[in-house]
């Protein structure tokens, strides 16, 4: 139990009495809002899932499991091996949302910080409890609010580090990655027109800004406004439909 | 005191008139009254005595027979104005006009006899009756009765629009009669005059010049019907003033102008042969300003003019940009501007009153095929070099202060100034290092005309350009003073230094000078550094000159004026009879572009082929060989070799300096944007398209693709970012 000042102490009788969580709960809320009362509400209830208590000892050693022997991080070898402990492909999408959990910076390595901070978040310290959230993982990605977050994630993560665009190639990947479930029709025209026109590395604002085209433009443009603001590369890739027949402007 | 004395007043009696006891009075009065009008009307009225008649009628109205008086009046008035129209009737042809006029003219001193009659009537009785006064009730009458009469009021509308109809065919008419008939109707009354007169006249002369104006768009050219048109509108007016009412002047001319002008507008202006355009190109003043005077009256008319012309400098002038036989000398092609532009301002002078409408025609055509031609900054900037080499030699200061404004003028409708002003710079360049321009003042003030124009940020590095100029001069003097003893047999030296930054850049070329120049470029350099610690000089050699004396076979002895490159080459043959190309080559490692073109200047051109070229092909091949040519001749002494004027560029260097001129457009429009969304913070993206256009208009027309990378590149470089929630904005980061 640790040590409470007796004002700390009233205010957690009162989160407990109003939230009706368990006192160790309480006391971590407040701890975490520097015991405001209304702070704690919130990161309370926005952790509400992950309260479930996750062993750091099993972290610890589920780390260990994974780390590259020569460095602080899981690295390739290692994330190959969480894949088949997963039984999931190391291409699977699931993967991509696993890392944004994580908030990893890079793709392929996982401080160690990010995996244990990762896993918290979701609630899990074993290999079968995180098994088992792998389709709750899938889902996520038919949320639109979450699908927006782990599409602008993908940006940071996909890049080189040090980088501030990222290659075509990768992107591409990426976007095919991602899309794969949303069946954009315009997909496939888009990857070509970068490979002919563009070929070089894609900036984040046009990475970002491919979202709001896919969002808000319909396929076969006949909202799409010349005046719109849109990205250059968006504009051209317009101008590319248009020329090539495969879209009219309005 | 004697006894008191009776006072005898005396009365005055009035007049022992028995007036109101007569019952009959004011019948009798009225019956002498009456009887008065009959012989007024009959033309007796020397008989009347005015006292009595004022006196009854005095009496009657005192006495309360005012109406009487006057419905007697009215009675009496009707009666012989009856007659009179009766009269007026039976009056054949001519003698109908005459008619009116004579009877109008007694009523009219009738009436005054009997309004001077019956003044106290008019005075008391009729106000408080509210009736009219006499004389006008006798105008009232006559128009109701004469005017409107059936019988006559058509027959006089008639008559005199005929006579106006038989004096607009040529016809002579009585102008007099006309007068006094018309002005009648005027007394009567605006209402009469228009209602009766006015409005079928204006029709009628409608319909007259319809069908005039018709026959003659059918029958003439366009300057002959204008100037019959101009006829036409001084005789109305004309007319009005001889024997209508004033106010018509106004509504006939509208007439006129509607029907002759109005309604034939495009018809004139755009007739084959001899409408606006013909006139303009040959210079029609007379036409032009008649077709002006006239087409200003009506509403649109200046701008159906404006707008043929428009079309017309659109068309002339496309045609001029894109002819290619007008492109190949850019000189000419700037002077045809020129020229063009003269004549149409005279015409705008002279014919057009200097109107602003058409100079604005005049400078927006000018502005749009100007830009059409993208070579037109560089052309012009040919065209000054041109004059400033040696156009404006021997020319008075006033004309050449008149040909550099004109040629501003042109300057200020190019949209791409800052193409004009690398091409400029570079020309300059050559013209001050080669020391062929004609007068430092007229180069000055063609700065000064640029500085007004741009702004000092556009001619800061030209005028830095003179500076250095005068600082080499100076430069000079120090260095040869400092040489004192030491200079011997070796080449004279001058030297320009040339600030970097100011000047064209030009990629630094090597070349192997001649080791007499080497040494005394050394011991410049020594002597610059000496005074100037901390800089660092290179070698322009491409850009330099020499003069070299050669001798010949037969002692023929010649100046040779050449570039840098060309004399290293020729120094080469001091040594060696006979050098291949890849000795020459080898020796001087001048790049093989510029090595070919100088050599082909040295051996391949009539009358200044100081090296023989063998074989004897146009063109430098790598396995040519050169000798000196013994037997070059000139007629001249000095004879000038070096390519240094400055020349319309080849294609490949246009794209180059093109592509130049975009590279330095982009830091522009990031300064731009950065500038404006420093101030607003947040703005969408249309609004900062239009503010940077505008901002940098004054140097080039900006493209909204290029500001839409640019804000790209600012967005990556984190200088702004999209607002989160509407992606048309953009916030400014601090």
């Amino acid at each position: 139990m640790h040590k409470i000042g007796r004002g700390h102490r009233e205010k957690v009788q009162q989160f407990m009495a109003i939230t009706g969580a368990t006192d160790k709960a309480a006391i971590q809320s407040l701890k975490a809002s520097d015991w405001h009362l209304e702070g704690a509400f919130d990161i309370y209830y926005t952790q509400l899932q992950i309260r479930a208590v996750t062993d750091s000892k099993l972290l610890e050693e589920l780390y260990r499991r994974y780390k590259d022997p020569y460095a602080e991080m899981i690295m390739a070898d290692g994330i190959t091996l969480l894949c088949s402990d997963l039984q999931v492909d190391p291409q699977d999408i699931v993967m991509l949302v696993l890392s944004w959990h994580m908030k990893a910076a890079t793709m392929c390595e996982f401080s160690r910080q990010e995996f244990i901070g990762g896993l918290q978040t979701l609630g899990v310290d074993s290999i079968d409890k995180l098994r088992e959230k792998i389709p709750l993982m899938r889902a996520e990605m038919k949320d639109d609010q979450k699908f927006g977050d782990i599409y602008y994630f993908s940006f940071g993560w996909a890049k080189e580090k040090g980088q501030k665009s990222l290659a075509l190639d990768t992107a591409i990947g990426m976007w095919q990655l991602l899309f794969a479930e949303k069946c954009w029709p315009l997909m496939d025209n888009w990857c070509q027109f970068l490979k002919v026109k563009h070929n070089k590395a894609i900036s984040r604002d046009t990475w970002c800004q491919l979202l709001e085209f896919f969002k808000m433009i319909d396929p076969t443009l006949s909202n799409y406004d010349a005046e719109g603001a849109w990205p250059y590369l968006i504009d051209e890739f317009v101008e590319y439909l248009v020329e090539n027949g495969l879209a009219h402007l309005p | 005191m004697s006894g008191m004395q009776k006072k005898k007043t005396s009365k005055i009696e009035p007049f022992k008139q028995r007036v109101e006891n007569d019952p009959n009075y004011s019948e009798k009065a009225w019956k002498v009254l009456e009887h008065a009008i009959h012989e007024i009307y009959n033309h007796n009225a020397s008989g009347l005595s005015f006292e009595e008649l004022y006196r009854n009628a005095y009496h009657m109205v005192l006495h309360k027979f005012g109406e009487k008086l006057y419905g007697g009046l009215v009675s009496t008035l009707t009666f012989h104005l009856l007659k009179i129209a009766k009269s007026i009737e039976a009056a054949q042809g001519p003698f109908f006009l005459e008619e009116i006029n004579r009877k109008w003219d007694e009523h009219n001193k009738a009436l005054q006899m009997i309004r001077d009659i019956l003044m106290y009537m008019d005075r008391t009785y009729v106000p408080s009756a509210g009736k009219t006064t006499v004389y006008e009730l006798g105008l009232n009458l006559w128009r109701d009765i004469i005017i409107h009469s059936s019988k006559i009021q058509i027959r006089l509308l008639d008559t005199l629009l005929d006579l106006i109809h038989r004096e607009r065919t040529c016809e002579v008419i009585n102008r007099g009669l006309m007068r006094n008939v018309i002005k009648m109707l005027s007394d009567l009354g605006s209402s009469v005059y228009q209602e009766d007169f006015e409005k079928q006249f204006l029709n009628a002369s409608s319909n007259f010049y319809a069908g005039e104006s018709q026959e003659f768009i059918e029958s003439c050219d366009c300057g002959e019907y204008l100037k019959r048109a101009e006829r036409r509108l001084n005789e109305e007016v004309e007319r009005v003033s001889h024997y209508l009412n004033p106010s018509t002047e106004k509504r006939i001319t509208k007439v006129v102008e509607k029907e002759m002008i109005e309604n034939h507008m495009q018809r004139l202006v755009h007739m084959e042969n001899s409408g606006l355009v013909i006139m303009l190109i040959n210079d029609k003043f007379e036409d032009l300003r008649r077709i002006y005077n006239l087409f200003c009256r009506v509403p649109s008319g200046l701008t159906s003019i404006a707008d043929v012309m428009i079309s017309y400098l659109r068309q002339t002038g496309k045609k001029l940009v894109t002819d290619p036989d007008k492109l190949k000398d850019p000189v000419e092609f700037v002077q045809l501007l020129l020229d063009e532009r003269d004549k149409h301002d005279e015409i705008i002078t002279q014919a057009f009153n200097n109107d602003k409408t058409f100079q604005n025609a005049l400078n927006s055509s000018f502005e749009y095929f100007i830009n059409l031609n993208s070579r037109s900054p560089e052309f012009i900037s040919l065209f000054i070099d041109d004059k400033l080499r040696k156009g404006l030699k021997g020319v008075s200061e006033e004309d050449v202060e008149n040909v550099l404004d004109k040629v501003m003028m042109l300057f200020r409708y190019l949209q791409e100034k800052d193409v004009f002003e690398k091409y400029y710079k570079q020309h300059l360049a050559k013209r001050l290092l080669s020391g062929k321009t004609v007068s430092e003042d007229a180069e000055r003030s063609l700065i000064v005309k640029l500085k007004t124009e741009c702004g000092y940020q556009f001619t800061s590095k030209l005028e830095g350009m003179f500076t250095d100029m005068k600082t080499s001069e100076d430069t000079m003097q120090g260095f040869y003073a400092s040489q004192f003893g030491d200079v011997g047999d070796g080449p004279v030296l001058s030297v320009h230094v040339l600030t970097t930054g100011s000047w064209p850049t030009q990629p630094t070329t090597a070349c192997n000078l001649p080791t007499e120049i080497l040494c005394v470029c050394e011991k410049f350099r020594a002597y610059y550094l000496g005074t100037h610690t901390g800089r660092r000089l290179s070698w322009q050699t491409s850009m330099g000159t020499a003069d070299l004396k050669a001798t010949f076979g037969n002692g023929h002895k010649h100046e040779l004026n050449v570039s840098t490159y060309q004399m290293c080459v020729l120094m080469l043959f001091n040594t060696s009879e006979r050098l291949t190309y890849r000795e020459i080559e080898q020796a001087t490692e001048i790049t093989p572009a510029d090595l070919k073109r100088c050599l082909q200047s040295l051996a391949c051109v009539r009358g200044k082929n100081v090296l023989r070229k063998d074989p004897m092909s146009r063109d430098i091949a790598e396995y040519d060989t050169f000798y000196f040519n013994d037997r070059f001749s000139s007629k001249f002494f000095k004879v000038k070799i070096g390519t240094v004027a400055a020349q319309r560029e080849s294609e490949p260097e246009k794209q180059e300096t093109r592509q130049k001129v975009e590279e330095d457009r982009k830091p522009q429009i990031e300064a731009a944007i950065v500038r404006i969304m420093k101030s607003r913070r947040v703005l969408d993206h249309n609004n900062i398209v239009t503010e940077v256009t505008k901002q940098l208009q004054s140097r080039f027309l900006s493209n909204p693709a290029v500001i839409k990378k640019r804000i790209e590149s600012l967005i990556e470089r984190e200088f702004l970012e999209r607002d989160k929630t509407d992606r048309k904005l953009y916030r400014y980061l601090a």
